[in-house]
């Protein structure tokens, strides 16, 4: 029934209290700090103004950081894009052994699960000055890793599998019939690719590019070890702003040129990409195909285009476990655990804190996720929407942005946070929670409101209705937010570099102090430390999920993004 | 627990709606349900008898008027503390919960001790024939199976009212009958005060004591099973229950004996009471396909002459579509015999006995 009619109850005052301390506390995290950099870029003494606006642009460095950005995200978008492409068509219509899906679907979610700088230290490792293939294999002498190809090279394998992740299921419900009558029609396999494939993959291929351009622009990470001089890029110029020139105001509005681009990217996916959205998953499913979209022999070459990107990324990754093993890579290769026993003593801070922060953060966001997910899909009427849009916030914005606001809003009293540990959780639940936001209001669609009624009849008051149904039916998308969570707060580092202090540090940043330092080892180290723990800790979700009484023996959605 | 009514008084129910602004899913209805009586509302979709149903749950709240249950008054009572039970369309089960602990739910959520508990739940089951069945999923029964858990949950608080909505709707037609038979016979013995909301007529016919037909948010008419089918209020009830042939006839005169009427041509005394006809009102007859009487022209010599369009067998019955003075009626002939079949364009005469005829003051 086309009926919208919720009457607030008496007794739903729990269901009201909850949604004020949300909306509290979506004002504190999300929009103050907002509000705060907007003021500090924007605001002279009370006033609006544009003048240091127009004072960082006059700068030719900042100018072509924007530009670079603009430039890398582009190149990102579309290599990325046809990469994924590239493994989603092959996937969805190389009818490969499910083997082999398996060992893709592990080599794309590798660069997911990891630090976002893991590519660029085996980049370093293999092609730097003295690099596996540069060095050892090819002989070249002091060659210069660094600069817009290699930055592009790692940022397109770290992301493509946003891309893969994005296009399979579009490739795979573009039904194999469309095809099979094309060809009955009289035409060839590539026209067929050409005037029907293609062009009912374009809302999924123009999503791929979108999301792609989005998180190369606000990748920090990669930038900062392997741009070098030679590629200013925003986050990174201000990163450089604020922690090498303490000039707050000027890394504010470097990173406010970073929303510009990033909204119209967002507005762009929302109207465009939803609006074109063609249908062709009809709910009936087609008999299989009989006829093949591709060649043996074109699918013999997709196989292995895709297995030999698929190898290259387990290279680089075995490379990373080889550096963090050996006593100095590229000159002395005797085997050591030296590197272990460095970050497990000196390092031992790092990994202690980042466990306590993604520990007391995991449970939180956890239950931030689906508390927010329950309210918009069955809160009371009013301002569900506008609680979407403001918990997707921080999640969308780059996390440069998110970081420099915090810097900002919480230095000083009223709330000043700035060295606590809090500040640090606060980001990753506020920033990482979305994933659980997202999986529970999918899940509470699913769930038919006649659940809750059920219980109601019963006699369950709406507190022992939550606790006894909707809790543990809404598990797995806690679980969910749970797992990502822990993912980003291992992982991350482009909103919370901003925000570690001598109290409390994170293993990321000492990766990234190892790298400047040229400490190689225990970099390597740290991040197969990171990636183990990762991997670890999703296995153990998903054996969990598979334990609920409701497991559909399906593998979580990992809820994925930039770092 | 002695049954008791339930009492509607004026309620109304208005919703906003995004595009048509304020609309009145239920508009001031008013209506007692007997103790341990099964009252059937019934009705297209959209007449709100759901909503009417989901009020005495305590799911809506009426915008007018108010509700009594026994004699307390629950308008305003949260669904929790209203002591119904209520079968939900899709059944509604908790899909974490095993059989036994979906029955169980209420109980526990009442604080009863373990052992009342698990006596309770294992004398609803065998009430509802699924005893072994505790420890099973609901994803692992059947539609019937699950529709009998939903059942058993609901009944085993011992609800001073059992509400029901389209609880058969996702059963096969067999199944279905079978069901409401079960159902009936259940309500029968434990003697609950049961609302039953359904679209479909002889689900309807069969199982209540009384049938509340329901059009545009009102009451149409309330009555048995056969008041309804023989004497229905209005055109829209003549209609909605069973097929009905809709004659224009016009009164000649009210008299002791009864209601005279002129009906395509002929004359007819109706013996039932009806107040308020005046001679010469314009007025609709309705009459049942089965009252009409069908023979071949050729052999017949009394009845209205007419001819047979088209003729569908179907196995216990015959249904003739013929055009009898110009108006185009529905026939059904019982236990049709290969010798009496009438093919399209017989010529044919058909009789319409009094008592097979109802008129209504709509003209």
């Amino acid at each position: 029934m086309a009926i919208s009619a919720q009457v607030l109850r008496p007794a739903d005052r729990a269901v009201g209290l909850t949604v004020v301390v949300l909306w509290l506390l979506l004002a504190l995290f999300v929009i103050y700090p907002l509000l705060m950099m907007l003021s500090v870029a924007f605001l002279d003494g009370g006033k609006p103004t544009i003048a240091p606006l127009i004072a960082v642009l006059a700068k030719p460095s900042h100018r072509a950081a924007l530009l670079n950005s603009l430039l890398l995200g582009g190149l990102v978008g579309l290599f990325g894009t046809a990469l994924g492409f590239l493994f989603a068509f092959t996937v969805a219509r190389g009818n490969l052994p499910p083997r082999w899906v398996r060992v893709i679907d592990a080599a794309t979610l590798l660069p997911l699960i990891s630090p976002p700088f893991t590519t660029s230290i085996s980049f370093i490792f293999s092609f730097g000055p003295r690099g596996l293939i540069t060095h050892d294999l090819l002989g070249f002498k002091g060659t210069n890793v660094y600069g817009l190809t290699s930055t592009l090279a790692a940022e397109v394998l770290t992301y493509f599998p946003i891309a893969y992740l994005t296009l399979r299921p579009v490739l795979s419900g573009i039904s194999g019939n469309l095809e099979e009558m094309a060809f009955s029609l009289g035409s060839r396999r590539l026209h067929v690719f050409r005037t029907v494939t293609l062009p009912l993959a374009i809302p999924g291929l123009a999503n791929a590019v979108l999301l792609l351009f989005a998180a190369s622009l606000a990748d920090f990470a990669t930038p900062l070890i392997l741009a070098g001089n030679v590629l200013p890029v925003l986050p990174t110029e201000a990163y450089l702003q604020i922690t090498g020139l303490f000039d707050l105001r000027g890394g504010a509005i470097l990173s406010v040129m970073l929303l510009v681009p990033a909204a119209i990217v967002y507005l762009l996916q929302r109207s465009w990409v939803a609006r074109g959205h063609f249908v062709t998953v009809t709910g009936k499913a087609g008999p299989q195909s009989s006829i093949r979209s591709v060649t043996p022999t074109a699918r013999l070459w997709l196989s292995l285009a895709c297995a030999a990107v698929a190898l290259f990324i387990l290279y680089l990754y075995s490379l990373l476990v080889f550096a963090s093993l050996v006593s100095a890579f590229g000159a002395d290769h005797t085997w050591t655990l030296r590197h272990y026993q460095v970050i497990f003593t000196e390092g031992r801070k790092a990994i202690v804190d980042t466990l306590i922060i993604a520990l007391i953060g995991m449970p939180l966001g956890g239950l931030y996720g689906v508390l927010v997910g329950y309210l918009i899909a069955r809160g009371p009427a009013g301002g569900r929407q506008a609680m979407e849009i403001v918990s997707m916030i921080n999640y969308a914005l780059p996390g440069t942005i998110v970081g420099i606001a915090y810097l900002i809003a919480f230095n000083d009293p009223p709330i000043a946070l700035t060295g606590t540990a809090l500040i640090i959780i606060a980001c990753y639940v506020f920033r990482y929670s979305p994933a659980g936001i997202r999986t529970t209001i999918a899940l509470m669609q699913q769930i038919d409101k006649s659940l809750e009624e059920a219980s109601r009849s019963l006699g369950a008051r709406s507190a022992a209705t939550f606790r006894r149904v909707t809790l543990p039916l809404v598990m797995p998308a806690f679980l969910a937010g749970v797992g990502v969570v822990f993912i980003r707060s291992m992982t991350a580092i482009s909103a919370t570099i901003f925000l570690v202090s001598i109290g409390w540090t994170l293993i990321t940043v000492r990766i990234l102090e190892n790298m400047t330092e040229l400490s190689l080892g225990p970099a390597a180290a740290f991040s197969v430390f990171v990636i183990a723990i990762v991997m670890a800790v999703m296995a153990l979700l998903n054996a969990l999920l598979r334990q609920l009484p409701t497991a559909t023996g399906e593998q979580m959605q990992w809820g994925l993004g930039g770092g | 627990m002695n049954p008791l009514a339930i009492r509607l008084d004026h309620v109304s129910a208005q919703f906003q709606h995004r595009l048509k602004g304020v609309i009145a899913a239920v508009h001031d209805v008013s209506m007692e349900v007997q103790p341990g009586e099964l009252l059937t509302l019934l009705g297209p979709s959209g007449c709100g008898k759901t909503t009417t149903l989901r009020m005495i749950a305590g799911f809506h709240e009426p915008t007018a008027g108010r509700i009594l249950i026994g004699d307390r008054d629950v308008t305003l009572v949260e669904a929790n503390d209203r002591g119904i039970g209520f079968v939900f369309q899709n059944y509604a089960l908790f899909p974490h919960l095993t059989v036994f602990e979906n029955v169980a739910y209420g109980l526990r959520v009442q604080r009863h001790d373990s052992s009342h508990i698990a006596s309770a739940v294992s004398e609803v089951l065998s009430l509802v024939g699924l005893v072994g069945y505790e420890p099973q999923m609901p994803h692992q029964l059947s539609g019937g199976e699950q529709q009998r858990v939903a059942l058993a949950r609901a009944i085993v608080i011992r609800p001073s009212v059992l509400l029901f909505d389209e609880p058969l709707s996702n059963l096969d037609a067999k199944l279905r009958v079978h069901m409401r038979g079960e159902i009936r016979s259940l309500q029968k013995k434990l003697g609950i005060t049961t609302v039953y909301v359904t679209h479909d007529q002889e689900e309807a016919m069969a199982i209540s004591d009384r049938i509340a037909v329901m059009n545009r948010g009102e009451i149409a008419q309330i009555g048995d099973a056969e008041q309804l089918y023989r004497r229905p209020a209005s055109v829209f009830v003549a209609r909605f229950i069973g097929h009905a042939n809709l004659l224009p006839a016009t009164v000649v005169s009210v008299g002791a004996a009864g209601v005279e009427i002129d009906i395509v041509g002929e004359r007819r005394v109706l013996g039932e009471p009806q107040s308020g006809l005046q001679p010469s009102q314009p007025v609709t007859a309705v009459i049942r396909p089965e009252a009409l009487v069908i023979s071949d022209a050729a052999k017949a010599k009394s009845g209205v002459p007419g001819h047979v369009k088209s003729c569908a067998y179907l196995g216990d019955k015959c249904e003739y579509d013929v055009e009898l003075a110009g108006i185009a009626v529905q026939v059904t002939k019982a236990n049709p015999m290969p010798s009496d079949r009438l093919a399209p364009a017989t010529a044919v005469r058909v009789q319409l006995p009094a008592d097979g005829i109802h008129v209504l003051p709509e003209a």
